[in-house]
């Protein structure tokens, strides 16, 4: 394998592990019953450390092993029970974490690694080591003598080099194949097994069992009476080698023992097989699989039936491995084993290739619709029936392909539980943090761009939302407060909510500021949800103190903007007290909507099909009005022909089709309405960006270019409007 | 194909040729019985063996184990060493004179 590519698989899989042990230890931090941290976990945490320390020795990273070494050794310690959680340890393990997230990102950069930093965690690390309750105090040097690097081996095939001699098991798989007598009658030969085994890794020894071979004059020739130990050098998996056997399995007791086995194992394969246990004893031993040493401490243990307890465990009784030794090969084994079985359900696809597939498709769905217009345009009944059920086709593939590339927001969410702990603690307050709706999908793409608001809307809530525990206290409010991560589906959108349980937004402080900063007029009058929507106005804050958390010159103004940027909408709901909840409404992906088509004089627009609610026809003699009465209700409108100075002359009828974005109505007036469409979205040059009121463009079945409404800022351009004053042309924002 | 019996009263000499499988294996079997039961020694020949299996392999390991006879193999073939070779019964089961030549360095 190319290096560079293993060094690419080593640090996204060190991230995988990083964020289980960061999930752990967040889990020792809590006081949650439900979640509390069980041995599982403490070996779980050992390992992935295990693991980081081992992968990182195969690529030569010294920094990596050298301080993952002494991590290790501390989780092993809790482990073995013999250092406990305190809150302390927490935060110095997740210190050590990120410094171990560090270093390996270095590495992916390709940057060498800071000095400096990691020494004096190190120093931490040991002097909590030292701490009573562990007893001895541990040096790194003594670590070292300890656990001699188990296993800075490749992967696959996992090493352990013993410091006492003796290594237990050895490197290569051993296969225990006794065949049932019908075998050869039901065409299959034993020894071709063999010899396909030999296509899988490289075959160290062969011992033909033979004991149950009868004489000459009695045997049935066509019956089997031959068993066969191999011992295998293979990188292949269990499942694979278990699967050489698939055709024999019923008619033949196959038992295969992976690189360094347990003693039970072997006493289990001895124990199952007839022969004399002696002379299997010595066949294990000719193979190579056990050492003669080995073998004697097997049959002991045979002859002493115990509890059969773990060779390693035995083994280090008798003072002939060290512990961290043989617990690393076991370990390595199972984690192998576990890794395997997760491979085997999920595919890794480069995420470019994801996107050319739903390039592709987004032309197949112009090229779909092509076809359709002209299938239409010939009046061919044939053909327009094919022509849609290719269509209908499209449509499904382009809902398959988008949904390859949806991820759950948990994602995103995950990072969360961290930067609260961190936070709270920073601030002295008491935070719980509540996650719903983690497995809601949402594309890639948004995934990545809806990290950086999300991390601000939380920031903000521990910062300015939840007050202090004192304060809290004296509301009459459970002293612990309590943020809330909430994601749920919502007609063809995602909703994402930041909630807090604080003390609401200030609307007299905040009406206040944006006087102050001249944002609002000091006689304006505004509602409530108007005066909330002023905290999104750029330069806006209203922290009498800067923290460490706010202050930064980013303001709300910029998550308002980045959320906008992927079509979403911000919405803020806030009581005095109660706590203030951020609504975040985005679309589920940016490349393929469902559209809706109208004309007005020569050109072509797009409305996104989810926020049409209805068309009616426009009033006649309503030709100075911008509002119009909806079954009692009042509906802005928009005349798109005045909104983008389009030319011509309005026909007599016109439509309006009523558009709802977020709660709230407006009306577009329009020429005609053409009905459904796919639409693909192309993105503007960079020329257009600034327009507002579009979003986008896409091509027509029949070539020509269509630009795509951009309806959250219609609604609020409509909404704005002071109301009888028409004509207005469109605004920069 | 099939198995050839000639000999002197004292030494049996049996040749084994094409096939040496399971659907071969019951005639053999009881050609080569006969020969084993009828002389001292056998010399089996396996230069014909074009193709043999794990039924091969056991009928030649129980002629070998024979009690009070002696049964060697001689001029394998091809196909023969191959699955000696497999089962790591060279040894046992290979030439007598391979053996002897090795025996002796």
């Amino acid at each position: 394998m190319d290096m560079n590519q293993a060094l690419g698989t080593f640090v996204e899989e060190c991230r995988d592990l990083l964020a289980q042990m960061e999930d752990i230890l967040l889990r020792a931090d809590s006081a949650d019953p439900d979640n509390a941290v069980t041995q599982d976990d403490l070996h779980a945490l050992f390992r992935c450390a295990h693991t980081i320390k081992g992968s990182g020795g195969l690529f030569g990273l010294d920094e990596v092993v050298a301080f993952t070494h002494v991590v290790e050794n501390a989780l092993d310690r809790l482990r073995g029970g013999t250092l406990v959680f305190t809150p302390d340890l927490v935060s110095l393990l997740l210190d050590c974490k990120d410094h171990i997230t560090t270093l390996v990102e270095a590495t992916a950069q390709g940057d060498p690694p800071e000095a400096g930093h990691g020494e004096a965690l190190l120093a931490r690390l040991e002097s909590a080591l030292a701490t009573p309750g562990g007893g001895v105090v541990t040096t790194p040097q003594g670590v070292s003598a300890l656990a001699p690097a188990p296993d800075a081996a490749p992967e696959p095939q996992p090493r352990v080099h013993a410091s006492g001699g003796g290594a237990f098991g050895t490197e290569h798989w051993h296969l225990s194949l006794r065949f049932g007598p019908e075998v050869l009658k039901n065409g299959m030969d034993p020894l071709a097994f063999i010899n396909y085994l030999s296509t899988l890794g490289q075959i160290v020894h062969v011992e033909t069992v033979s004991d149950a071979l009868p004489d000459l004059f009695e045997a049935d020739p066509e019956r089997c009476y031959l068993g066969f130990e191999v011992a295998l050098r293979s990188d292949a998996s269990k499942a694979e080698l278990e699967g050489v056997f698939e055709f024999v399995h019923d008619d033949a007791s196959i038992t295969i023992l992976p690189p360094h086995s347990r003693v039970d194992d072997f006493i289990a394969l001895i124990d199952s097989l007839d022969e004399n246990e002696r002379r299997l004893g010595e066949i294990l031993v000719s193979c190579g699989t056990l050492t003669r040493r080995e073998l004697d401490a097997v049959l002991a243990a045979q002859r002493a039936e115990a509890t059969a307890p773990r060779l390693g465990e035995m083994l280090v009784h008798q003072g002939i491995v060290a512990p961290p030794v043989v617990e690393a090969a076991l370990v390595k084994q199972k984690h192998n084993e576990e890794r395997r079985t997760q491979e085997a359900r999920s595919l890794k696809v480069p995420a470019d290739r994801l996107d050319t597939l739903i390039n592709q498709v987004g032309e197949l769905v112009i090229a779909g619709s092509a076809v359709q217009l002209h299938a239409s345009k010939a009046r061919d009944t044939e053909l327009q029936e094919a022509a849609a059920n290719l269509l209908r086709l499209v449509e499904d593939m382009r809902d398959t392909a988008l949904r390859l590339r949806m991820t759950p927001i948990g994602d995103v969410f995950s990072r969360f539980p961290r930067v609260v702990r961190d936070l709270s603690k920073e601030l002295g307050k008491d935070i719980e943090l509540v996650i719903n709706g983690a497995e809601a999908e949402l594309d890639k793409s948004m995934v990545e761009k809806i990290g950086d608001p999300l991390m601000h809307l939380v920031r903000n809530s521990i910062d300015h939302g939840i007050e202090s525990p004192e304060a809290r206290t004296a509301a009459d409010k459970p002293a612990r407060g309590r943020v809330v991560l909430n994601a749920y589906h919502e007609s063809g959108s995602i909703v994402i909510e930041v909630a807090d349980d604080g003390r609401g937004l200030d609307t007299a402080r905040i009406l206040q500021k944006a006087v102050e900063r001249g944002i609002v007029a000091a006689d304006a009058s505004l509602t409530e949800a108007e005066i909330h929507r002023l905290i999104l106005a750029p330069g806006f804050s209203t922290a009498e103190t800067v923290t460490n958390l706010s202050g930064r010159g980013v303001g709300m103004d910029v998550v308002k903007s980045s959320i906008e940027a992927l079509r979403g909408t911000l919405d803020i709901e806030s009581h005095p007290s109660a706590g203030t909840t951020m609504r975040l409404c985005l679309p589920l992906t940016l490349a393929i909507i469902d559209g809706f088509q109208v004309g007005v004089g020569g050109a072509t627009f797009i409305l996104p099909l989810d926020a049409v609610v209805e068309c009616i026809e426009l009033p006649q003699g309503s030709d100075a009005c911008d509002y119009l009465n909806l079954r009692d209700q009042v509906l802005p409108f928009l005349r798109l022909r005045r909104l983008f100075d389009l030319p011509g002359e309005p026909p007599p009828r016109q439509n309006i089709v009523v558009i709802s974005f977020a709660g709230r109505k407006a009306g577009i007036a329009v020429d005609r309405l053409y009905g459904e469409c796919q639409t693909v979205i192309k993105p503007l040059g960079r020329l257009f960006e600034q327009i507002s009121g579009i979003a986008g463009s896409t091509i027509l079945g029949s070539g020509e270019v269509a630009l795509i409404l951009d309806v959250a800022q219609l609604v609020q351009h409509a909404a704005a409007r002071p109301h009888g004053r028409s004509g207005s042309k469109h605004q920069h924002a | 194909m099939g198995i050839e019996i000639s000999g002197h009263d004292s030494i049996g000499r049996v040749s084994i040729d094409g096939e040496l499988t399971v659907h071969t294996i019951a005639d053999i079997k009881t050609g080569l019985a006969l020969a084993v039961l009828e002389h001292e020694e056998t010399e089996i020949d396996l230069g014909g063996v074009e193709e043999m299996d794990t039924a091969g392999l056991q009928l030649m390991l129980m002629a070998k184990r024979c009690s009070g006879k002696t049964v060697r193999f001689v001029n394998h073939s091809e196909a023969v060493l191959r699955l000696l070779d497999l089962s790591n019964l060279g040894s046992t089961l290979g030439d007598p004179l391979l053996i002897a030549k090795h025996g002796n360095t």
